[in-house]
């Protein structure tokens, strides 16, 4: 994640763009698409309590790639991904214009690193994450030409579920999810759940340093 | 045969259970005779001038109900809610109305008038929920008796007779009979070596045989409780043909039905006239001028000497100060805004999971169900849109709203449906009670609340494994949760609640934090 990018601003912050609201003619309460922090949190920075991740901080490219992704039900699709299936429906009906003014809306919002939630053996993790660095880079930064987003940053147990996910095929199966196809033999690699958590470890311990 | 229960067996539990169990309620009950209503209990400190600052997190009922009891204290309270409206899970959708599910927002497009609503949200007020009632009748909102269960409804399954549905009254009837006609044969039997006296041996029966209106010989033969096939005012009555107790048997919905008249839904039932939203504006007649709408609170900062928050408002993020802050945000929202609780009250917080509850409604063009003797009330269908309600209000007037689909436990098999997949699932449902129904309603609207902005779910669930009680590690939890962080930052709503889903709980929930934060004032005023 970029987190240099941002600043926490103090006092009032316009946070939001301007032209959103869609005009309602009758009187009646008017629509508009700036919904996602009711779920995400504040400033996009992830709520655990409705496990939807940290969009603060968040590459351009990844973030569009994946609203485009849950819009054409290439992700969250699958009936066994349960908090997929929560999110789908949420960019079933974004506009193009929408999606880029989400974009530009979501990189406004300030970076701050996530509460780490899961713990296990970051060495064994050390160890696993060393196929994982060719594509997401040795500090989990990410990796724009390979389509690889930032892993460091992001809340940790939503990285767990996104792991189980690609094991089992609940991420990554449709036939037009081509960067998805790629992580789903990486998770399977890491062998079972355990590996899991100790990989995410490792990805927690690099924030550190 | 094995698996059926022998008289003696039978008895042995009738002895257990209603002897000493039934026992031991009585005499607890009791004690528990109602006082006066509590919210005029409600013995809270006159500030008198020395004025402190109250913000109030979420125009919920338990929000409103501190800025109407802290403000006539003297407190200067300020309500911000993230949404166009108040009132949370109290929600009456009329015509016009935005529902505001996140990714299938929808407008009410239901004629205008005064009896075409629905209560999307909270829908029954038991006649013990007495410190809501005293806020109704101390706000001025009148009440009517709501229709909850109705024999003249109906009860539909494909696995009983064919699929063809009956009355409520010709299943209970006959449920009731066959029932008392075990009992009885269990009473009567000549090795009774009874726990009950002879006279209290001789009630019981008497009891049994009317609650199932057996004949003189104890066995039961049909009744005319079920009313009649033919006749019954100027000619002798006919009685309805007995259904088979097998055939009873082979639904579930039996449970229900004869569950539906106890508990937090038996009688007395009220609403208020025109929606159940009239305690919202009875509440917004005396606070409204104090609530901040569109107001999302994006952080709660508690401080040595009062709690800071922040919202977005009109794209800018404001601040403001408060002595106190009482915070009705269902929890796994808050777990998402900025805060600095303690660990173990964000655990707590993080322990609950939220419900989700989903409710359809359809305008009737009709009034369809008053031609076959059904006014208000509830039909059962062993399908998932589960049950129809008729319109308690708007008697005999042209058009009326039904409710079409109420799963109160799961929910999420339609709430994960397309809006024109949950239509038809509740067409195509309702036709087995009403074959012309699809031609009957209109105007559909759904309200699936897992997916309601803001919300994000019905009724907070602190129990991980329902029905075998909270685990002591849940009471703790709880017990956390309820207490305040620094004496400053209150949660309050049915979430702190043991009985949620009841805006009585959150009423109470509220009066609970306002006495505590009581006893501190005054300590420190002393
Ligand atoms: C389907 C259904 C049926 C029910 N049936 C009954 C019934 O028959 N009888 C009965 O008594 N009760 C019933 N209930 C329960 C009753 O509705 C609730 O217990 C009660 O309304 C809860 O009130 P509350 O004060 O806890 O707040 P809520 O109603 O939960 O209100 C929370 C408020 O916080 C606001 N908020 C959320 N996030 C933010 C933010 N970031 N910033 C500012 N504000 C925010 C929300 O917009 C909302 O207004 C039912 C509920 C449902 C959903
Ligand atoms: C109803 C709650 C909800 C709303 C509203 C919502 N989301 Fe989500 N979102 C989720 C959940 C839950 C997930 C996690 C999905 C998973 O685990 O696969 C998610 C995942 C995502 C992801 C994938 C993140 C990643 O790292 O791949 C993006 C991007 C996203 N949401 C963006 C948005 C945007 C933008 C909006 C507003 C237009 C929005 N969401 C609104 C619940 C929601
Ligand atoms: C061949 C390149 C490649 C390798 C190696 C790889 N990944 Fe990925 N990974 C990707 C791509 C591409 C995506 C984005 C998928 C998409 O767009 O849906 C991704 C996505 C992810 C995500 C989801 C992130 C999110 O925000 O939803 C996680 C978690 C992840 N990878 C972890 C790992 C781990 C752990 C390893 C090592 C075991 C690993 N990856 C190895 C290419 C790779």
């Amino acid at each position: 994640m970029n987190r240099n990018t941002f600043r926490v601003v103090a006092g009032s912050l316009l946070i939001l763009v301007s032209g959103w609201l869609m005009a309602a003619d009758d009187g009646r309460e008017p629509f508009d698409d700036r919904y996602c922090t009711t779920c995400h949190g504040t400033d996009g920075q992830g709520n655990e309590g409705v496990q939807a991740p940290r969009l603060a901080g968040m590459e351009d490219w990844y973030l569009k790639r994946q609203l485009e992704n849950f819009r054409a039900g290439i992700r969250g699709t699958h009936p066994m991904d349960v908090e997929g299936i929560a999110m789908q429906p949420m960019a079933a009906k974004l506009s193009d214009e929408s999606i880029a003014d989400i974009v530009e809306w979501v990189g406004s919002w300030p970076f701050k690193p996530a509460e780490v939630t899961v713990e296990g053996d970051a060495q064994a993790g050390a160890q696993l994450y060393t196929t994982c660095a060719s594509c997401h880079g040795r500090d989990a930064s990410g990796n724009e030409a390979l389509g690889a987003p930032a892993l460091l940053g992001q809340n940790d147990w939503y990285l767990v579920t996104q792991l189980k996910n690609f094991m089992a095929g609940y991420r990554g199966y449709h036939a037009d999810d081509t960067y998805g196809q790629q992580m789903r033999p990486m998770a399977q690699m890491l062998g079972d759940e355990a590996g899991i958590i100790n990989v995410v470890s490792y990805i927690n311990s690099l924030a550190e340093r | 045969m094995a698996g059926f229960v022998t008289r003696r067996e039978f008895l042995n539990l009738l002895g257990t259970t209603g002897g000493t169990a039934a026992t031991l309620r009585a005499g607890a009950a009791l004690g528990l005779l109602p006082g006066t209503a509590a919210s005029a209990n409600l013995d809270l400190l006159n500030l008198a001038g020395n004025s402190r600052k109250v913000a109030i997190l979420g125009g919920g009922i338990s929000g409103l109900t501190v800025a109407y009891e802290l403000g006539k204290r003297g407190y200067d309270c300020e309500i911000l809610e993230a949404s166009h409206r108040c009132g949370g899970r109290i929600f009456t959708v009329r015509h016009g109305d935005l529902i505001d599910e996140i990714g299938n927002r929808q407008y009410c497009e239901f004629d205008d008038e005064p009896h075409m609503y629905f209560n999307a949200g909270a829908a029954r007020i038991p006649s013990t929920h007495r410190n809501l009632l005293a806020y109704c009748k101390e706000l001025g909102v009148e009440l009517e008796i709501f229709i909850n269960e109705n024999k003249t409804s109906l009860v539909q399954d494909d696995a009983m007779l064919g699929g063809k549905p009956i009355r409520n009254i010709d299943y209970t009837t006959n449920m009731r009979g066959f029932m008392a006609e075990l009992m009885a044969k269990a009473m009567t039997a000549e090795e009774m070596n009874s726990p009950f006296s002879e006279s209290e041996a001789e009630t019981l029966l008497g009891m049994i045989r009317d609650f199932g209106d057996l004949s003189e010989d104890d066995v039961y033969r049909g009744s005319f409780r079920a009313g009649y096939a033919e006749g019954g005012f100027l000619k002798h009555g006919v009685q309805n043909d007995m259904i088979a107790f097998r055939d009873l048997l082979q639904t579930r919905l039996g449970r229900q039905l004869m569950g539906a008249n106890e508990g937090d839904t038996g009688p007395i039932l009220l609403q208020p006239k025109g929606g159940m939203d009239k305690i919202i504006e009875g509440f917004l007649r005396q606070v409204g001028d104090r609530v901040k709408y569109r107001a999302m609170v994006a952080g709660v900062q508690v401080r040595d000497n009062g709690v800071e928050i922040s919202y977005d408002q009109d794209g800018v993020r404001h601040t403001m100060q408060a002595d106190y802050c009482f915070n009705c945000i269902p929890t796994h929202l808050m777990v998402g805004i900025d805060h600095n609780f303690p660990s173990d009250y964000v655990r707590a917080m993080k322990y609950v999971r939220r419900g989700e509850a989903y409710k359809a409604a359809f305008q009737a063009r009709t009034r369809f169900w008053e031609d076959m003797d059904i006014y208000g009330g509830i039909s059962w269908m062993n399908n998932p849109s589960r049950q129809i309600w008729y319109p308690t209000a708007g008697i005999h007037q042209q058009k009326g709203v039904v409710l079409g689909a109420y799963d109160y436990g799961g929910g999420m098999y339609h709430t994960k449906m397309t809006q024109a997949e949950r239509i038809e699932a509740h067409l195509s449902d309702g036709e087995k009670l009403h074959p012309d129904y699809r031609n009957l309603v209109e105007k559909p609207i759904t309200i699936a609340w897992h997916r309601m902005n803001h919300m994000l779910g019905c009724s907070a669930r602190w129990q991980r494994s329902f029905g075998r009680g909270w685990t002591h590690e849940e009471e703790e939890l709880y017990h956390r949760l309820q207490q305040p962080v620094n004496g400053r930052h209150y949660f309050i709503g049915d979430q702190v609640s043991m009985h949620s889903a009841w805006q009585e709980s959150a009423v109470m929930s509220a009066q609970w934090a306002m006495s505590d934060l009581d006893q501190r004032v005054r300590a420190e005023t002393a």
